[in-house]
């Protein structure tokens, strides 16, 4: 079974994201949150994720620490990565690669980017 | 008994010119005696001897011996007289006053022929001494001649008495010619003594001395002259003295006023000699790095602070004429500027060597916060921002996509008017929204943009570029408008461009932005893009035939927020900040962007861009508008 983890502080972010990704759970993913680092580090330790959407600016822990993190252990760096960045922010894209992220959207999003990435990810054709 | 050296000379001269004087004196008048003895004592012998030569003529002629004996006897009694003899014209002695007997050398006497003149001779006696001898003829020597030996040994007695009498009082005179020469001479060295004591302590500066000296002669002259001219040294030496005080005084005054100044700047202060040893430093600097003034003064500056310091130190060592800066840690987690410049004396020659440099450092910590906090509000800014705008432009896409793939869907093109219409204002208020939702996105974006290139917070990608790449990439990425509008793109590029330093995606934008706006206000006829260089740049043209710009409006266009058209009938397109970021990215990069426009006809957007630009100027660029993370 597929799964998709969503790590952001922003309810509401967090409640987009779950809409924009509704059309796969109706294919069987199954959707995970997590509103800060540690919390998004344990959640990949216990679900195994195939995909994070993971926050830049976060509390505690922002996105690049944990994206270190886990690219860097073993077991969890098989994840595919696609980090949310404010746009503009020239460093963040660099970061980001350089960290080992696999893709980056930028704030606001753009929805049909979104849904194309993780179909290719998860293989999966919506239509 | 103190005999002056003046004495001592004269000494000589008096001993010299008194012996040659008492020689010449006592040889002269023992002569002179000498002589008038022997004249006096000739002149006495002659008459003598005439004398008994006359008396005796009878006494001879009767053969009276003994009467001749008296007669001679009695001679002998006068002073001088040594011997008198007598002799017969055959030159027997008849008689004789020697004693025991006659000498030898009397015996031997011949006669003289010439019988009338006295005769006289010196007379040696063997054991009785120098006689003169005065011989008179009796009768013209027919009867004989009388002999009278005056005797020479008195004369040389009396002559040696006369002289030794003479020398005595010759000496006391020289005695006494030379104590007066003493006292004379010492009269005048006395004075000319006081007058050396006096030089003396002139010559030590010590002008309250004074010398008694009041004779009427060349000395007291000299005096007199000596006392005034230390008069006048002394006065020239107050003047001097006060001068020389005066100018202690204010160079003190200077020193002091610039100690001062040093001392109370705010910024810290470091000298150094030519091999970076540290000579001078102010309290400023001491705090700022918290060293103490001793620790610092002496050492090389290498061995204290940072390398970066030393190497600005160097820097100014070869190039004494030229500053420069550096930024450099201070203590307690302080940031500091360091601004150096060589110290050089104010020679004309050519080779003129730096004497040292000077280093002024500036606490630029609160500066820096104040940039970190610009840069975090830049960045907190367009986060907080777009999280919401995120949410608003995102749950409205799910709602159009909701509302027309499961709710319009059940409303087919045969339900009524109303609804249809419903339906409509509907997905098109739907529309607005997400189009403006865009807009203000783009707004957000360009106004963060701005704001950074303003602030100077953009990271320039420097690097060497060609136009034409240039050119490509900005017409791939607006080809979807080219393509919306149906309008033509023309390409001119000039031969043999060369290659410009600048940030690439930067230009990009500047040239994405031209061109979109070309296509927004052309409706038809076609956008060229003409590229050509001038003696020192690149000239970039976008042309279009679009509806042009006012003179009016030409001025405002790159200004922020200004845009051109009629807000009345017009829904606003774009941000109003394109011109001016392209304006802010052109300037960087030291090129002028301006426009040529006609209304109805079309504009001219042109952009240069100089390509004698040197590498050093464009780093330079990049470390002033760089953030500061090291």
């Amino acid at each position: 079974m597929p799964k998709i983890l969503i790590v952001d502080d922003d309810f509401l972010i967090r409640n987009l994201l779950k809409q924009i990704l509704e059309p796969f759970e109706e294919k069987g993913v199954k959707l995970f949150v997590a509103d800060n680092g540690i919390v998004a580090i344990d959640k990949v330790k216990s679900e195994n994720p195939d995909i994070i959407f993971l926050d830049v600016m976060m509390p505690k822990m922002n996105g690049f620490e944990v994206c270190n993190i886990l690219k860097n252990d073993l077991e969890m760096k098989k994840t595919y990565i696609i980090m949310l960045t404010a746009k503009g922010q020239e460093l963040d894209k660099q970061k980001a690669v350089g960290m080992g992220a696999d893709f980056y959207i930028t704030k606001p999003f753009n929805i049909n980017e979104i849904i194309r990435k993780v179909s290719e990810v998860l293989n999966i054709n919506l239509s | 008994m103190i005999v002056s050296k003046l004495f001592k000379k004269t000494l000589f001269i008096i001993i010299v010119l008194f012996g040659v004087i008492a020689f010449t004196i006592a040889v002269s008048s023992g002569w002179n005696l000498y002589n008038d003895l022997i004249q006096e004592y000739k002149s006495k012998g002659t008459s003598i001897a005439k004398s008994i030569a006359g008396s005796s003529v009878e006494t001879l002629l009767n053969r009276d011996a003994s009467t001749v004996q008296a007669m001679i006897d009695q001679f002998l009694e006068i002073i001088g007289v040594s011997y008198v003899f007598v002799v017969d014209a055959q030159g027997e002695i008849i008689s004789h006053t020697f004693v025991p007997s006659v000498p030898d050398e009397i015996m031997n006497i011949k006669e003289e022929k010439t019988k009338s003149v006295t005769r006289i001779q010196d007379l040696r006696l063997e054991g009785k001494g120098d006689f003169i001898d005065i011989s008179a003829p009796i009768l013209e020597g027919a009867i004989g001649f009388v002999h009278v030996g005056m005797d020479k040994g008195i004369i040389m007695s009396q002559m040696q008495s006369a002289m030794i009498r003479q020398l005595y009082l010759l000496l006391i005179i020289f005695l006494l010619s030379i104590s007066m020469a003493y006292i004379f001479v010492n009269k005048i060295s006395q004075p000319l003594n006081k007058l050396t004591e006096y030089s003396k302590k002139l010559a030590a500066h010590d002008f309250s001395s004074a010398v008694d000296i009041r004779s009427n002669d060349e000395i007291g002259l000299l005096a007199t002259t000596m006392k005034s001219m230390a008069t006048d040294l002394h006065e020239v030496f107050d003047r001097y003295e006060q001068a020389i005080n005066d100018a202690i005084v204010e160079l003190q005054n200077t020193l002091a006023y610039l100690t001062a100044v040093i001392d109370n700047m705010a910024d810290g202060l470091l000298v150094t000699d030519i091999d970076g040893t540290i000579t001078h430093v102010n309290p400023a600097l001491s705090s700022m790095f918290a060293l103490r003034e001793t620790d610092m003064i002496g050492k090389n500056c290498k061995d204290i602070f940072d390398p970066l310091l030393a190497e600005l130190v160097e820097k100014t060592r070869k190039f004494t004429n030229e500053i420069f800066t550096t930024e450099i840690g201070l203590a307690g987690n302080r940031v500091g500027k360091a601004v150096t410049t060589g110290i050089h004396k104010d020679t004309f020659q050519s080779d003129d060597k730096g004497v040292g440099s000077v280093i002024l450092v500036r606490d630029i910590t609160s500066e820096k916060e104040v940039d970190r906090m610009k840069t975090d509000f830049i960045s907190t800014v367009s986060h907080e921002l777009r999280t919401p705008l995120t949410s608003v432009r995102g749950f409205t896409e799910i709602i159009k996509k909701k509302l027309e793939e499961d709710i319009f869907s059940q409303f087919d093109t045969n339900s009524d008017r109303k609804t249809v219409t419903a339906i409509k204002r509907v997905k098109d208020n739907l529309e607005i929204i997400l189009s403006e939702g865009e807009r203000l996105t783009e707004l957000i974006n360009d106004v963060l943009d701005i704001s950074k290139l303003e602030a100077g917070k953009v990271e320039w990608k420097m690097g060497k570029i060609h136009i034409s790449d240039i050119i490509d990439r900005a017409l791939s990425a607006t080809s979807a408008l080219f393509e919306q509008k149906k309008l033509e793109f023309i390409k001119v590029i000039e031969e043999g461009l060369p290659e410009i330093i600048g940030d690439k995606d930067r230009l990009i934008q500047v040239v994405i932005n031209l061109l979109s706006n070309s296509v927004k206000f052309t409706d038809k006829g076609f956008v060229t893009c003409r590229v050509k260089r001038t003696a020192h740049e690149v000239l970039v043209s976008i042309i279009d035939t679009g509806i042009g710009i006012s003179d009016a409006d030409k001025m405002k266009v790159f200004e922020k927020f200004r845009q051109a058209g009629d807000t009345l009938t017009e829904k606003p397109t774009g941000t109003g900040l394109g011109l001016s970021i392209c304006r802010q990215i052109v300037e960087f990069h030291s090129g002028k962007i301006w426009v040529d426009s006609e209304l109805g006809k079309g504009s001219i957007f042109t952009f240069s861009l100089p390509f004698s630009v040197t590498e050093d100027v464009t780093l330079e660029k990049t470390y002033i508008h760089s953030p500061s993370e090291q």
